[in-house]
This record gives structure tokens, C-alpha cells and sequence, in this order.
């Protein structure tokens, strides 16, 4: 006779696994219905794909110098208001700021040409004239969160005089010292024949770096987690919605990536001053405004000693290094965020607006 | 008399692999420009019909199919590469996981530890592999080769097109690119005329 040495809890976990994965689609939202996003906005301008938001104010008394974001140019920038509880936007409002956003949007083979310059000198420039008009003021604050940090560090050494505070939230700086497995990818990437041969950077290719960013943790123990736990209707509707988030990644223009994976990556020329967009230097000695570098430690998509770097080139006087024992999505949409970073911020962003 | 023949060019020929490429290649080559020749005066009648360029198109895509069967080869080799990678760190990962959770008890707290110990071990051994400058190396050759095979794609998709009279890829894409300098142009144009406004008011 067998003897079996389980114990009736392990077998009971068991069962309940499988009567969860029954159940889940009863209990579960389809993915892509899943409804992103609840701050409120206007479309204040709009260029080509790109789309300039501009929030609704959720308080009377308003800070005089207005905040642009400019999102990363992977994925869709919903992440920052993924949930009102969690929503980086929200916060902000709420702390009085007057918050315009940077949609790149989704790209197409037309789009192929795109690069710094018409991101930076081009869109991002237009969208610094148009808050300028309609705040009446000289000068924004811009805060610049993962790729988009870059494009903000690289527009703010570009055009300081239009730049009143630079924050540039886990930016991608000094592409030799980073130490994640994207950058290994990066490193040996024959970045021309893609271009040349495919155009725009393709999403399936985007979802392979994510997909090799903690594969187990990430492609296993989530998908587990989520069916333990689908009675528990708050844990099942975050986990769609960054799902749905994560699964919404646009190309990347071809000359752009092109751009970014030599002149960050390989050459790594932003850091030494050795990057040019439209014959024009781009220098980090440049940046002499107030410049608030946000890092986490735990972040596993830009390692902190490649965001850390910025902090030391800056010629700036008044400048001011976070590291907080978060992930790179943590630091922006979480608890923790909403507890410390975003309090952090807006006080040292108040102080200076 | 096939086998005097065969055995000529196998000597003179084949002494490689790149030599056997070669020939098909050649053979190829000389029967599609032996048969354009041949059948020009009959597709002088069509000349302004579908079938135009036939024999010079079907000269371009043999080409382009001989070219890519070198590529595929080597995409091969680099494929079976990539997954010789992951399965070796597989095969070494569960060996981990095997030595550690051997004293584990089949209770609850067993299995939550197996659990645990099973993602750390993958995760670690997995991320080494992707951080390994070899795994970056032959990943990326894998990925040249395919566009390598997307280039012969694209080039028997250009030739279609031009069949049809429609246009091609390239012709596509120098559309965009003018259109792309005529918007940098018209930006440039607006710069000037914005800062020469305000040097004027004040």
C-alpha cells in the first residue's frame, strides 16, 4: 500500500488554486476593458500624435510656475494615474500644482524620421511655449520621469532659459554604468539594420526586454499571486490595470531608438558631454537650474548608478539626490510614492516655484 | 555519361559548402537569364500588361531566395544556440532547486519554502544568463540574421509591387522622408518668423 505523507493543507491549497482558476473569468474584468486613468483633462495642444494634457485643478490656490511631465517614450504615461489612490497626477493637484502631461503617442511608419531634435527643440519646445502663453509666465518646471527624464535633461540643457526647475525622476544618464540585462541587450544591438531594415522599434520587440527583466517573478510568481488572491476585488482591479498598462506599449520611432541605443547605450556620449542634437551640443554643464534627481534602489529597468550620474555633472548649485528603497515603478505609481516621494517632492518643487 | 558529369563539377566545384551555394546559385542564375532571353519576343507583347517585367522579376526574387537559404542556415545555428542557452541554464537551475529543497517537509510551510527557493534559483540563474556578454552576443546575431531574412523579404514583396504598379517600399519610404524634411522646413520657417516678430516688438 502507497503511503502518502502530504499534508491535507498543502492538498487543500491545491484545491483552492484550481477552483480559482476556474472561477477567475467570473471574477475578473476582461483585461482590455479595464478603464485607466480617472484625473481629469484637457487636450490644451496637439502636434502630429503628440497630445499636450492639461489637468484639471483640484484646489483654489494654485502654484504660480507650472509642472510639464514628460513621459517615458515606452509605454503609455496612464501609469501616472493608474488609480486615484496611487495617482502621481492626482497628488500633485492636490498639493496645488498646475500639471501638464506629454502624450507621445503611438507611432507610425510615417513617424520613422523622428529623433531628438523634433522631440526635444520640435514637440517638447512647442508645448513649453504653449504653457508659457497660457500661464503668462517665462519659465516651467519640468520633470522628466525613466527615457523621459533624458529627453527633459536634454531639453533643459537645450534651452535653460525656459526651464525653472528640472526633476528628473529615475532618468537614463550613463548607459555604461548600467548594470541591468536591457543594457547588456543594448550594448551589442546592431541598432542601423533594424532601423534600416524594420523602421519604428516594434512593441513585440519592447515586450522581449521587459520579458527578460526578472522572468520568473514577473512571467510565474505574479500570475500565481493573482489567482490566490481573486476574491479580493481591490488586489484583482490594480493588477488589470497595470496589466492592461503594461501591455500597451507603442513603437518607438526608428531614428529616435536609433539615437538613443548609440548615443546613450554604446557611445554613451549624454554624460560626457559629447552629444550633439542638430549640430548643437548638448552639454549637462548647461543645466544650472535647480535639479532634483529621484532614484530607486530596487530598480531593476535603470540600474541608480546610471541615473546617479546626472546629479554629479550638473553644474547647478542647488541640486538634490533621493535614492528611495522602491522600484522603478513603485517610486512613481504606489503607496510608498503617495507616503514619501511625492510629499518630497512637491515640497521641494514649492519652494522653488 | 551523368555520372562523368556529376563527378566534374562535384571536383571542381563542391570541395565546400559555400562552393555547393555557389552552384545552385549559378545554375539559378543562368537558367533564369536563359529563359528571359529566350521568351523576351513573346513578353515584348505584354509590354504594358502585368506580366512586363516576368522574367526579370523572376530572376530578382531566385536571387533573393538562393541569398536567403545562406541566411537561414545561420539563423539556424543561432537559433538552436539560443535555446541550447536556456535549456542548459534550465537543466542547471533545477539541479539547484534539487539540492536545496531535498529537506524540505511536504507540509505547508515545504511547500511555500519550495516555492520560494524554485523563483530565487531561476530568477538568478536566468538573469546571469541574460547579463552574460555570450547570451548578448549570439541573441543579437540571432536577431541580425532575421532582419537579414526581413531584407530578402521586403526586397521579393518590392518586386511584386513593381509587378502591380504599385508602390514599393523604398518608394514609400522616400515619400516619408520628404514629407519629413518639408515638416522641418515649415518648423524652421515658423521659428524665423516667430523670433523676427518678437525682435520687431521689442
Amino acid at each position: 500500500m502507497i503511503q502518502n505523507n502530504f499534508d491535507p493543507k498543502v492538498i487543500g491549497e491545491f484545491l483552492n488554486f484550481s477552483r480559482n482558476l476556474v472561477e477567475a473569468p467570473m471574477k475578473a474584468s476582461v483585461p482590455h476593458e479595464v478603464s485607466i486613468g480617472s484625473t481629469q483633462f484637457d487636450v490644451a495642444y496637439k502636434e502630429d500624435k503628440m497630445r499636450l494634457l492639461h489637468f484639471k485643478p483640484l484646489t483654489a490656490k494654485q502654484v504660480r510656475t507650472p509642472l510639464l511631465i514628460s513621459y517615458a517614450i515606452v509605454n503609455r504615461y496612464h501609469i501616472f494615474d493608474i488609480d486615484p489612490k496611487k495617482s502621481w497626477i492626482k497628488n500633485l493637484l492636490e498639493q496645488g500644482f498646475d500639471v501638464y502631461l506629454i502624450d507621445w503617442g503611438t507611432p507610425t511608419k510615417i513617424d520613422k524620421f523622428l529623433g531628438f531634435h523634433e522631440y526635444v527643440n520640435g514637440y517638447m519646445d512647442n508645448c513649453m511655449d504653449f504653457i508659457c502663453d497660457e500661464a503668462s509666465v517665462d519659465k516651467v518646471s519640468i520633470q522628466g520621469y525613466c527615457t523621459g527624464g533624458t529627453l527633459a535633461t536634454v531639453y533643459s540643457s537645450l534651452h535653460p532659459e525656459r526651464v525653472k526647475n528640472l526633476i528628473a525622476t529615475a532618468p537614463v544618464i550613463d548607459g555604461w554604468k548600467d548594470t541591468t540585462v536591457v543594457s547588456n541587450v543594448a550594448k551589442f544591438f546592431d541598432v542601423d539594420k533594424l532601423v534600416d531594415t524594420v523602421g519604428n522599434m516594434p512593441p513585440e520587440f519592447i515586450y522581449f526586454c521587459f520579458s527578460i527583466l526578472k522572468p520568473f517573478e514577473q512571467g510565474v510568481e505574479k500570475y500565481i499571486k493573482f489567482l490566490n488572491n481573486i476574491d479580493n476585488k481591490k488586489f484583482v482591479d490594480s493588477f488589470l490595470k497595470i496589466e492592461k498598462w503594461l501591455d500597451e506599449t507603442p513603437p518607438i520611432p526608428g531614428e529616435l531608438f536609433r539615437q538613443w541605443i548609440k548615443g546613450i547605450y554604446q557611445d554613451n556620449l549624454l554624460i560626457q558631454n559629447k552629444m550633439y542634437v542638430k549640430n548643437k551640443l548638448v552639454s549637462l554643464k548647461n543645466l544650472k537650474m535647480p535639479v532634483f534627481t529621484q532614484v530607486a534602489v530596487g530598480d531593476h529597468l535603470v540600474s541608480p548608478e546610471c541615473s546617479m550620474p546626472l546629479h554629479y555633472a550638473v553644474s547647478s548649485t542647488d541640486k538634490t539626490l533621493k535614492l528611495y528603497p522602491t522600484g522603478h515603478v513603485g517610486m512613481i505609481a504606489s503607496s510608498f510614492s503617495q507616503k514619501t516621494v511625492l510629499p518630497e517632492l512637491g515640497q521641494w518643487l514649492k519652494e522653488r516655484s | 555519361m551523368r555520372s562523368i558529369y556529376c563527378d566534374l563539377i562535384m571536383d571542381n566545384h563542391m570541395e565546400n559548402e559555400s562552393n555547393i551555394t555557389e552552384y545552385y546559385k549559378k545554375t539559378a542564375m543562368f537558367w533564369s537569364d536563359m529563359i528571359a532571353m529566350m521568351s523576351s519576343k513573346p513578353t515584348t507583347l505584354s509590354a504594358v500588361g502585368p506580366l512586363r517585367t516576368l522574367s526579370s522579376n523572376l530572376k530578382k526574387v531566385t536571387n533573393e531566395l538562393t541569398e536567403a537559404n545562406k541566411e537561414i542556415v545561420g539563423f539556424n545555428n543561432f537559433l538552436i544556440e539560443y535555446y541550447k542557452q536556456l535549456a542548459d541554464t534550465w537543466s542547471v537551475a533545477q539541479k539547484d532547486v534539487a539540492s536545496k529543497v531535498s529537506k524540505l517537509s511536504p507540509n505547508e510551510e515545504g511547500t511555500e519554502a519550495y516555492k520560494r527557493i524554485w523563483i530565487d534559483i531561476f530568477e538568478n540563474n536566468f538573469t546571469g544568463l541574460f547579463d552574460s556578454k555570450k547570451f548578448s552576443e549570439n541573441y543579437n546575431k540571432l536577431i541580425s540574421t532575421e532582419l537579414d531574412l526581413l531584407k530578402r523579404w521586403n526586397a521579393i514583396t518590392d518586386v511584386m509591387l513593381k509587378s502591380a504598379n504599385l508602390p514599393t517600399k523604398q518608394e514609400i519610404e522616400e515619400i516619408y522622408e520628404e514629407l519629413h524634411t518639408l515638416k522641418n522646413r515649415i518648423s524652421e520657417l515658423e521659428s524665423f518668423k516667430k523670433n523676427t516678430k518678437k525682435n520687431d516688438t521689442e
